[in-house]
């Protein structure tokens, strides 16, 4: 009897010695209690790549860099397994659930912005100790820049479909879809005050180093005066597009455009831009493989240029060699033998190649546009045969009439930024040229689609309104 | 005042154990009814005690019996019906038979973690599947094995790729974004039935990047175990019998008890069966009748113009064979399938020491070129008796399982078969030239020259898993009167397993240097760890009195589980010999970790009265768990059940048992307990931000409450067996993802709430249809009927799709109050004109709820006929109805190269104008799941030829899924893209054919 009580002791005993408790820690990734308290400089500059690599991440999607040079009928993509990217840009209409409209171009951006802003709202609480004041201001100017160009890119691709401006605190409502006006009335103003805290910072700089984009290509932004510049061409390019915007163009734009783009070339007259700081600017750079796996997504053998994109062409132009012939990409009744020259996977090191938030070249080209829309037809012709030097073409005279003015700077803008962003969306819907008869239809019942759909998830969360609210 | 009643009532409990009076010696023999045999292992007790013993090898036994006066004998043995045997005071010796239980009618069901009860008595309708119907044709897996034998659960296989991939469903769907797999228990131990993904998206692209996916057709781990080993499965369905397991519960539960050893007999089983896999089903392809037919062709579907067109009729024109069936070019692996199995088993006279050895070598081919299945094991488990109160047993396998499936399934770079038949001309010879190179494909579809010989060549995709599955039960004797036992007893577990997945993918296959161009050359290495040890103890005391026989258990029971896969896909391998990933240009690492621990504790009470025919129970499981948003809150299951087996019955009826019960289960969460910080690196340097998924402190399991009733019916001398059982589960504090506006920053947060209510009906018939001498014929019928609605969602959750795999164009699952569960949403129909180019402008798209994957039932047949030494079995499942939407249709309709052109283009039509949901079909299926005939060698001829030493040796021919009846267009309705998951798994996406099996088998004894 005495061994079965050790027995049954010892059972016991092994019972209680394997029983542990349930608490477990996650392991996997932190949580968001590891950000509550001040923020070390190690935190700023965690938070601050936080925003950038998102982004990244938000040009880095479909509906921002491809789609959108679809819809201008620069680019196809066709893919035998996936006949959307065809049926629901050129061919129809796109389906708001299905990843053809786009629907990442219009989350992600918001997610930037939030990041954004909690790191905006942290910065006060910046151990001063770690974090100068001018630092600090930098960071903000930088910061809030990288917001208000999120804001944008979803306008380049919502346009007038509604935007919807965050609130600063999380848990609040979702704000109401607001119309184009007010939402590039608030960008101009979260630019100006980015710019306000730039002044503020006079020569300071960040107090990390942003990521080579920001100062391998010819201009340091990690200084606060450089940060300005950046700054102040977005200014100048969102006040240029309240110009263009219809039926209520906001009053003195162009004007204002001018200015700040004058400011963003550091004051260079017109046609006076030296085409050696054409490339000079802020840049989202690639990193393939790795946890970051970021490469240029357009290496894609799916993607070609639109015939009609190279047939365009004017002789002699040297930017023709951003187009390249590739095997036949044919499927859904659209069929091609070109790509863009950094499209090719053949060559890894298309994966690294960078894309411009905003250069010089596009300053050079949306001031010359202002010109042209503020009726100054001979500084923007200065301008533009800047650019037509620069890539082997000769001057133009100074255009007779606004049209002939437009399509003079819509030629250049399309082979200069040719696969670098929605700019020649954005400039044809602006100009009312996506449309039958002014564009050749690219398939039957092609749809000539200016903007992306507001995501059905977005529509869905709101219960179906997407009414756009306009004061 | 209470407590004090209390201790009082406890001691008069225990002052039962009257002082020992007089007592008799009770000696007997049990024998077989057929054959007169003896039977060993009969338990043999008196009825009103606790005194029992057990019968030996020639079948004898010996009891003390208390008092003078008659006495009543119980008599149990598994596989026999038990037998009361009335013994008068004069009788001093007894001669029992016992008839086989060739219907279950009492077979020992689960109630709790340490008690069984016979389910004569049962309160809940636990289904019980034994070894013979478990193993009468060779089944890859455990759950290939239940096919079509279980009222209540749909199995259901994702695709016809060698080994494995199901998935089992109780009761109906139980969870939207939970856990759903029933919970399996071998042997005490709680396994793992993960599904590692085993990284077939890195090539195939089906759901995009560089790691694995949903996508990857693989396999949930159960399938890893031998069913060999298997002495019965008991199937707990729902809540109310699975409240035990507390909040691992509401998918039912699988409890798995492997063969054991017996006392004194020591005897050999050895079954050796070879067989071969063929092609079930085929698609086929458009055969072009001539060069005008196929150069219009081209000029409609790649553009070509006239110069195209004319080269296209000169490729017709010079093609040797104008139409390939590139099935079956392709799957036609002939190899030879085979299983051995060779078991030891035997034990001490007395069974003091019992031994259970086995192993296992089996192999299946794929039908693709190099695709195979391979599954060995080993088992050894044991059993000792240490003195007279303290027992052991101790179970241990080690499992290896290495399998190529191949590339299938969903696929966005033209790689999978089914991708490229769909994409070719059939005109096109992608056969192995004579000079060993593999043609490139010349399809301007695909543009790759993907040709599939080559990629099987070429391709490797071997998943290799070793796994260590043990138990160890110590079980103690504390107390033992005439009237009362109280025992104790410990049970340990492991479950261990480590699956490693490899894709091996050379540069040199034309769709790898098309695909990825200079990073051409993939390979990824998954090494997956999984751990789960359990320890339960538990203390049962019983109680016979006169009146009554009580039954009080207690326990407690500790988990933990431990998952750690570290993934690494490379991308640039240039020399095809190299499989080390870090030879790669470049690389990407994935990994996470798992951790979760439970503790439980729980009490039961079985009362036993009126002559045993009425069983009351009640128990309360309480547990916690590391997943809960509170990971110190103790969530309560109770369970209450009642069955009363009526006395008075007509002449025909032998028994008539009504039963109800209600419990609650529970099921964890699997995420969404905190919101977590998302690390993005630029440049190597890394950011942080918030997650877009919003967790919660306050998540908690999902509560499932379930009840049932029934009856069970036994008539015309036990030869037919009805039973009915009706449940009602309903769901509540679901596992759910809110959609937060996403313009918010934010996508989902995590919340509890919503019901589900689930009602089903299951009948199972048995009858035993003729028995005469060595002739019988016994027949099983299952049904069962279960439909399950949304009843309502949480303020704030719109109707929404659930996020699992799904393509949302052609149909997807979808979450609406007063919707069934399983309901198929889709682009349904178009409001307005058609665009000149006959698609449906996106203005005028109407959503609509298109089909329902549920079945509207389920039934299977299941026969055995005996004639003599013949036997002939066959099990027939019927499913009605149920949706599945057929994309692998899609693929061949977008480019007009469907066998049955007509169909095919009208389908297309109707799709590019979203009138209704073209590819959405209905799935029901009738399937010839299993056939045995079989002939056991007459004992004469067995002795003569092995001198004795073999017996039962039996030769048979089997075959498993051989025919299957449905208007389903697809290759088998039974499909899972996206493999297991709760909600839509209706899609087919060029998945792996399905296969009939054939096997020869002989089996004997030694």
């Amino acid at each position: 009897m005495r061994k079965y009580t050790i027995a049954l002791t010892a059972g016991l005993a092994l019972a209680a010695g394997c029983i542990d408790n349930t608490i477990v820690t996650p392991e996997n990734a932190p949580t968001v209690d590891a950000l509550k308290g001040d923020l070390t400089d190690a935190g700023v500059k965690t938070l601050a790549y936080g925003v950038l690599a998102q982004d990244r991440a938000a040009a880095t999607t479909f509906g921002y860099y491809l789609l959108p040079e679809i819809y201008a009928r620069n680019a196809y993509r066709i893919d035998s397994n996936e006949p959307r990217f065809v049926t629901e840009t050129l061919g129809g209409n796109a389906d708001p659930g299905s990843f053809a409209a786009g629907g990442a171009a219009f989350t992600s951006p918001f997610v930037a912005i939030r990041a954004a802003t909690a790191l905006l709202v942290a910065l006060p609480k910046a151990v001063p100790s770690q974090v100068s004041d001018a630092q600090r201001n930098t960071t903000a100017g930088l910061i809030q820049t990288i917001k208000a160009l999120d804001y944008y890119r979803v306008v380049e691709t919502r346009d007038t479909l509604g935007v919807p401006i965050q609130a600063l605190d999380e848990l609040a409502p979702a704000a109401p879809l607001s119309c184009k006006a007010t939402v590039l009335t608030y960008i101009a103003g979260q630019l100006d005050s980015a710019n306000t805290s730039l002044i503020a910072a006079g020569s300071g700089k960040l107090g990390f180093t942003a990521p080579t984009g920001f100062s391998a290509y010819g201009r340091d932004y990690n200084k606060a005066s450089n940060l300005i510049l950046l700054n102040r061409g977005l200014r100048g390019k969102v006040e240029l597009y309240r110009g263009l915007q219809r039926p209520a163009p906001t009053a003195g734009a162009f004007a204002n455009a001018i200015t700040f783009l004058t400011q963003a070339l550091g004051g260079a007259a017109p046609g006076a831009v030296s085409p050696a700081t054409f490339q000079t600017g802020a840049y989202v750079t690639y990193l393939p493989g790795g946890t970051e796996n970021a490469p240029n997504p357009l290496v894609d053998s799916k993607v070609g240029v639109n015939p009609k994109a190279f047939a365009a062409l004017q002789a002699g132009d040297t930017r023709a060699s951003k187009i390249i012939k590739r095997s036949t990409l044919a499927g859904s009744g659209l069929s091609t033998t070109y790509t863009y020259f950094g499209a090719s996977p053949s060559n890894s090191a298309n994966q690294l190649i960078p894309r411009a938030i905003l250069r010089d070249e596009e300053l050079v080209l949306l001031r010359a546009q202002a010109y042209f829309e503020n009726n100054q037809f001979a500084q923007g012709t200065l301008d533009l045969n800047s650019v037509r030097n620069t890539y082997g073409l000769a001057e133009i005279a100074v255009p007779a009439t606004l049209a002939a003015a437009r399509d003079a700077v819509l030629y250049e803008k399309r082979y200069s930024l040719f696969f670098e962003g929605p700019q020649r969306l954005v400039d044809l819907r602006a100009y009312g040229l996506l449309k039958a008869g002014v564009t050749p239809a690219e398939l039957p019942g092609d749809p000539f689609n200016t903007a992306e759909p507001i995501p059905k998830g977005e529509a869905d969360a709101r219960n179906g309104n997407v009414t756009v609210q306009c004061p | 005042m209470k407590i004090r009643t209390l201790l009082l009532g406890v001691a008069a409990l225990l002052s039962a154990s009257v002082a020992e009076a007089q007592q008799r010696r009770i000696t007997g023999r049990v024998v077989a009814e057929e054959g007169n045999t003896p039977l060993s292992g009969a338990a043999v007790t008196v009825v009103g005690t606790t005194t029992g013993t057990y019968t030996s090898e020639d079948g004898r036994f010996a009891i003390n019996a208390p008092g003078a006066g008659s006495v009543n004998l119980r008599v149990r043995r598994i596989g026999y019906q038990q037998k009361l045997v009335p013994v008068s005071s004069v009788m001093t010796d007894v001669a029992v038979s016992l008839t086989r239980d060739v219907l279950q009618l009492e077979a020992q069901v689960v109630t709790g973690t340490a008690t069984v009860v016979s389910s004569a008595n049962a309160a809940n309708a636990v289904s019980v599947v034994n070894a013979e119907q478990l193993t009468r044709v060779a089944a890859p897996t455990v759950d290939n094995a239940l096919q079509g034998k279980v009222a209540g659960a749909v199995i259901s296989q994702n695709s016809g790729a060698p080994g494995g991939g199901t998935q089992v469903q109780l009761r109906g769907v139980s969870t939207i974004l939970g856990s759903y797999s029933p919970l399996y228990v071998v042997d005490g131990v709680i396994v793992n039935n993960a599904t590692i993904n085993g990284g077939l998206n890195v090539i195939s692209g089906a759901g995009g990047g560089n790691f694995s996916g949903s996508q990857d057709q693989s396999v949930n781990r159960i399938a890893d175990l031998n069913p060999n080993d298997i002495e019965n499965i008991q199937i707990l369905k729902g809540p109310s019998a699975s409240s035990i397991y507390g909040s691992k519960g509401t998918n039912g539960v699988i409890i798995i008890t492997t063969k054991r050893g017996a006392a004194g007999t020591n005897s050999i089983d050895f079954t050796q069966r070879v067989g071969r896999s063929t092609l079930a089903n085929k698609l086929g392809s458009r055969c072009f009748g001539s060069a005008a037919e196929y150069s219009q062709w081209a000029v409609d579907n790649l553009g070509v113009d006239a110069a195209g067109a004319a080269d296209a009729a000169k490729e017709y024109t010079d093609a040797k064979v104008k139409c390939h069936d590139y099935e079956e070019e392709y799957y036609n692996n002939s190899g030879v399938a085979y299983e051995t199995i060779a078991s030891l088993r035997g034990g001490t006279q007395g069974g003091s020491s019992t031994y259970f050895v086995s192993g296992l070598a089996h192999h299946d081919n794929g039908l693709a070129p190099n695709d195979f299945y391979n599954k060995q094991s080993l088992r050894v488990n044991v059993g000792q008796q240490l003195g007279s109160r303290l027992s052991l047993n101790a179970n241990s396998e080690i499992l290896h399982t290495l399998t190529q499936r191949g590339i299938s399934g969903n696929d966005n770079n033209g790689i999978t078969p089914g991708d490229i038949f769909s994409s070719t001309p059939s005109f096109y010879d992608l056969r192995r030239a004579s000079d060993g190179s593999f043609p490139y494909n010349p399809s301007a579809i695909l543009g790759n020259g993907s040709n599939p010989f080559q990629n099987a060549e070429l391709i490797k995709t071997p998943n290799n898993t070793y796994r260590f599955i043990s138990s160890v039960t110590s079980n103690l004797s504390v107390y033992n009167s005439e009237r009362q036992t109280i025992d104790a007893t410990l049970t340990g577990g492991v479950d261990t397993y480590q699956s490693k997945d490899r894709i091996i993918s050379p540069a040199t296959t034309y769709v790898e240097a098309a695909t990825f161009g200079a990073l051409a050359g993939t390979l990824f290495n998954s090494d997956g760890e999984i751990l789960n040890a359990n320890l339960n103890g538990s203390l049962v005391h019983r109680l016979v009195a006169s009146m009554f026989t009580a039954q009080t258990s207690a326990g407690f029971r500790q988990e933990r589980r431990e998952s750690n896969i570290t993934q690494l896909t490379g991308r640039g391998v240039i020399f095809p010999s190299v499989t080390n990933v870090a030879a790669a240009s470049q690389t990407f690492p994935n990994a996470s970790i798992g951790l979760t621990r439970d503790f439980a504790v729980y009490a039961q009470e079985e009362f036993f009265a009126l002559n045993e025919r009425l069983l009351l129970t009640a128990g309360v499981n309480s547990e916690k768990s590391s997943n809960n948003g509170d990971q110190q809150q103790y969530f309560t299951y109770p369970k209450f059940s009642a069955s009363y087996r009526l006395p008075r019955l007509p002449s025909f009826a032998s028994e008539f048992k009504l039963r109800a019960a209600v419990g609650k289960a529970g099921n964890q969460p699997t995420a969404g307990r905190t919101t977590f910080l998302q690390n993005l690196l630029y440049e190597g340097n890394t950011g942080t931000r918030a997650s877009t998924v919003v967790g919660s402190p306050a998540i908690r399991p999902e509560l499932a409450t379930e009840t049932e009733g029934g009856f069970d019916a036994t008539m015309l001398n036990s030869r037919v067996r009805l039973s009915a059982t009706f449940y009602k589960k309903k769901i509540t504090d679901l596992l759910l993802q809110a959609p937060i506006v996403p313009s918010t920053g934010f996508q989902v947060k995590y919340l509890n709430g919503g019901q589900i209510t689930n009602r089903g009906t299951e009948l199972e018939l048995d009858v035993t249809a003729y028995q005469r001498g060595t002739t019988s014929w016994i027949s099983s019928t299952t049904f069962s009927k279960q439909t399950g609605f949304v009843d309502f969602l949480p303020e704030g959750v719109a109707p929404f799709n659930p996020g699992v795999g799904s393509f949302g164009r052609y149909g997807n699952a979808w979450i609406q109050a007063g919707q069934s569960t399983t309901i198929i949403q889709a682009s349904q129909s178009c409001s307005g004109p058609l665009s000149a180019s006959g698609s449906c402008p996106k203005a005028s798209r109407v959503l609509g709820l298109v089909g329902d994957a549920n079945p509207d039932f389920n039934m299977g047949f299941n026969n055995q006929i005996n004639i003599g030494h013949l036997r002939l079995t066959g099990l027939l499942e019927w499913r009605k109805g149920g949706d599945v939407v057929n994309l692998t249709n899609n693929y061949f309709d977008g480019f007009d190269l469907a066998k049955d052109t007509a169909v095919s283009r009208l389908r297309y039509a109707n799709y590019l104008a979203f009138n209704g949901a073209p590819y959405v079909e209905n799935a029901g299926f009738v399937k010839l799941r299993e056939l045995t005939v079989g002939y056991e060698l007459p004992s004469v001829l067995t002795r003569n030829a092995f001198g004795g030493r073999a017996q039962n040796v039996r030769l048979e021919l089997s075959g498993r899924n051989l025919k299957t009846w449905t208007k389903y267009s697809g290759l088998d309705p039974e499909v899972s893209n996206f493999g297991n998951q709760p909600l839509g798994r209706f899609q087919d996406v060029t998945p792996y054919p399905p296969s009939r099996s054939f096997f020869l088998s002989l089996s004997s004894s030694f």
